[in-house]
């Protein structure tokens, strides 16, 4: 595909998302929140009709063909409306999936999330569960959405394992979390598995994080939006509250956060597209989420702040955004994590030299 | 000890040291221990029997003179008091009749007024809220617009009062209404007392951003209330409610929110396994200097309190110095607890273990008592003098 088809295609994602984010109307995502399992099928079948969990994957699999960079376009304007569908996990999920289960999941028929993470910020720390005699015996934990999967797909010793969701040596345990979704603690007791592929962990699971960053940049365009109009409106001493040059200030410097967490996204989609599973690329992706997890911690609190009174309400959306960066920011590795792995990937020049 | 044993007739006469046991040993056998730090501000329900326990003690307004019911207290041992219920954990009741409406009152009252209300607070029979903020009359208090007007012997209030904290809890409001229309915004306002129960008045409560229905908007539709319900001089509010704001600003000034946070965010790192941690572990004890810092500067204010000094402008500096630490402590709370700082409850059902919680309630101090960017203001006009 030429950049031009890219760009074409982008558009035309951005818009198809448009009829199902309804970033202007939060009353869906309110009634949703902290039911269980806290997103709608028929929304989520939609999305599936839409292709949006194939957008990444090659043709000859259903899939579209187009990488991250229309992935994260896509994954902005599903953050700017917080929308709760797992499509993140779905995605990951599909990467590690054999070509009979595709069908059924790409078709929204059946939902598929990947289990992967045995403790919390487990990105370092994750190993997977040993398989005996076609099934398995462990914990995983921080399972989005779990309570709305048909199966899962398990990290194991042997690859990746499908389990049924209701198999009865499968205990599911429910943490609600602060944007209205919650986390799955999956319990294996002797539970059969059937293994589908050997799939490494770490590339799906970066694509998997520079999509969160992505759906972060979303929360915060959509909250620093929501803030200036706010500040345009609000009138106290006589004044729109945006005529305060304390405010304006404040806003020029988180609209330059913001800008910085756009250009790092594009920049980690660029490279991971140009050389995927390279150490580059993988430093790139670090560095995105890393600036997207604190700007957007950053950005919400502050909208919270120059909202006032209203800020510190359930009843306005200004603070959906705060509690869905809440969750989002430690996502597949928090900040610190993220440094951490980009110091990795790319050590210090000094330091190479030394 | 028996609560009779903590009815002395002069605290004061006390040194410093057995005044401090004799709050410590009090708050150890009188406080309900179900709700020592409350992870939210109790209910009237929740909060009542250690209200009572106060009362019976005589233990419930310490700033307020003995003629009236309150302990006489001098600042030196307020300041013991204060220090003593914070590090206990001690719950705050609803208490803006003792710490915000009586103090008014003793100072600006009539006779009849301060014989009225004040036994009633003390006796836990009336509970107050603060109706000042109005949907357009925030941080420009001054532009309120809820007006009472003089019929016969009677006000008549029209208006909307709104971030009512506990509103449905109380008996009575203390609020501000506009009752002159024509001057200067600051000089048409007075102070009025209205039985929450009189007919046209609505309570709307509104969760909170840590989901709890603490505070309220409160409508008044012709609400008639005695003539007599008017506290000073008519169009005189103003000057009145400001002398409030100053004490309500030290008093959110003390380091104790604070201090709690900082205390829990130690156990969050032991239970997360980060104290090892040396980025951590710079980060915390950075934390830890400016409390100490915080503390001395509020010791400085508090010294001068005792000397029998009035605080200026300057108060400001406290409140907005506290708050922010506040925040900051329950910022890197959430930044150790990964995935689990986004659960909606406390972490492992154990209610020590709730960063979310004291993240959320930690986002509303910079607002409530005049907002962060207000305080800025403030400092720089009336201390730094700027132009
Ligand atoms: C938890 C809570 C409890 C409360 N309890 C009570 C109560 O019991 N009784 C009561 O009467 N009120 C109460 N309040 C209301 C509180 O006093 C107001 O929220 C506060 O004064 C701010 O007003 P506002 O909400 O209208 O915000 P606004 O005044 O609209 O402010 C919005 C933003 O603009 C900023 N801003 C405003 N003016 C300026 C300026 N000149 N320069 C720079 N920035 C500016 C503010 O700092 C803020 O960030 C409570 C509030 C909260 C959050």
């Amino acid at each position: 595909m030429s950049a031009h088809d890219i760009s074409e295609a982008i558009s035309m994602i951005r818009e198809s998302a448009a009829g199902i984010a309804v970033r202007h109307d939060l009353g869906r995502i309110r009634k949703l929140r902290y039911s269980v399992p806290g997103f709608d099928r028929t929304t989520w079948r939609n999305m599936c009709e839409m292709g949006w969990l194939a957008l990444s994957l090659p043709e000859e699999k259903g899939g579209v063909g187009l990488g991250m960079t229309a992935s994260c376009a896509l994954m902005e304007e599903l953050g700017r409306a917080l929308v709760p569908e797992p499509v993140i996990g779905a995605t990951l999920a599909i990467q590690t999936l054999g070509d009979d289960q595709l069908p059924d999941v790409l078709s929204g028929e059946k939902m598929i999330l990947p289990a992967w993470q045995t403790t919390r910020s487990g990105m370092s720390t994750s190993d997977p569960i040993p398989v005996e005699n076609g099934t398995v015996n462990g914990v995983m934990r921080y399972v989005p959405m779990a309570a709305g999967a048909d199966a899962f797909v398990v990290a194991t010793a042997n690859g990746w394992g499908l389990v049924d969701a209701h198999s009865p040596t499968l205990a599911l345990d429910v943490a609600q979390t602060q944007d209205g979704g919650h986390y799955g603690t999956l319990t294996f007791s002797g539970t059969p598995v059937s293994i589908v592929s050997d799939t490494a962990l770490a590339g799906p699971v970066a694509q998997a994080t520079l999509a969160t960053a992505a759906y972060l940049l979303g929360v915060i365009d959509e909250a620093i939006e929501r803030t200036l109009d706010y500040l345009r409106t609000r009138v106290q001493f006589g004044k729109p509250i945006g005529s305060f040059q304390s405010l304006q200030h404040r806003m020029v410097d988180l609209s330059l956060e913001a800008a910085l967490t756009r250009a790092s996204v594009a920049d980690a989609a660029r490279i991971w597209d140009g050389s995927p599973g390279s150490s580059k690329a993988y430093a790139a992706v670090s560095r995105a989420k890393a600036r997207a997890s604190t700007t957007a911690m950053l950005v919400t609190r502050q909208a919270i702040q120059m909202h006032g009174g209203i800020g510190y309400t359930d009843e306005h959306d200004i603070g959906l955004y705060l509690r869905k960066a809440m969750v989002m920011a430690p996502a597949y590795g928090d900040a610190a994590l993220h440094r951490k792995r980009f110091a990795q990937y790319m050590p210090d020049h000094a330091e190479a030299a030394a | 000890m028996s609560i009779e044993r903590y009815q002395l007739d002069d605290f004061n006469a006390l040194g410093d040291p057995e005044f401090r046991l004799l709050v410590r040993y009090f708050l150890r056998e009188h406080h309900p221990v179900d709700i020592i730090n409350p992870p939210k501000r109790l209910h009237w329900d929740e909060a009542e029997p250690w209200y009572m326990t106060l009362a019976e003690a005589g233990w419930l307004a310490p700033a307020w003179p003995r003629e009236h019911g309150g302990m006489g207290l001098s600042a030196a041992k307020q300041l013991i008091y204060m220090d003593e219920f914070e590090r206990f954990g001690a719950a705050r009741t609803p208490d803006h009749g003792i710490m915000l409406l009586g103090p008014l009152l003793i100072r600006y009252g009539s006779e009849a007024q301060r014989a009225h209300f004040l036994p009633r607070i003390l006796s836990g029979e009336h509970i107050w809220c603060q109706g000042y903020s109005e949907p357009n009359a925030g941080s420009d208090l001054a532009s309120l617009r809820t007006e009472a007007v003089l019929d016969g012997d009677e006000w008549v209030v029209n208006g909307q009062k709104i971030w009512t904290t506990l509103a449905g809890d109380a008996d009575w409001i203390f609020m501000l209404v506009r009752t002159d229309k024509s001057g200067k915004k600051q000089e048409g306002i007075s102070f009025l007392l209205v039985p929450m129960d009189a007919p046209g008045v609505t309570v709307r409560p509104i969760d909170n951003l840590d989901l709890q229905d603490e505070f309220s908007e409160v409508f008044f539709d012709d609400v008639r209330v005695p003539k007599d319900n008017l506290v000073g001089e008519v169009n005189k509010g103003w000057t009145m409610a400001k002398a409030l704001l100053g004490f309500e600003r030290i008093f959110l000034g003390s380091p104790r929110q604070a201090a709690h946070a900082l205390s829990r965010l130690r156990l969050l790192a032991g239970h997360v396994g980060m104290l090892d941690d040396p980025c951590f572990f710079d980060r915390y004890t950075q934390l830890r200097l400016d409390l100490a810092d915080h503390e001395a500067l509020f010791e400085e204010s508090a010294d001068r309190l005792r000397r029998g000094e009035t605080l200026g402008a300057d108060v400001s500096f406290l409140k907005l110095n506290q708050t922010s630490l506040f925040q900051r402590i329950t910022e890197l709370m959430l930044e150790i607890a990964g995935e689990d700082g986004g659960l909606l409850e406390p972490i492992e059902g154990n209610r020590d273990l709730n960063p979310m919680g004291l993240f959320l309630t930690a986002r509303a101090a910079t607002i409530y008592g005049g907002a962060s960017e207000v305080q800025r203001n403030i400092i720089a006009k009336a201390v730094l003098e700027l132009p």
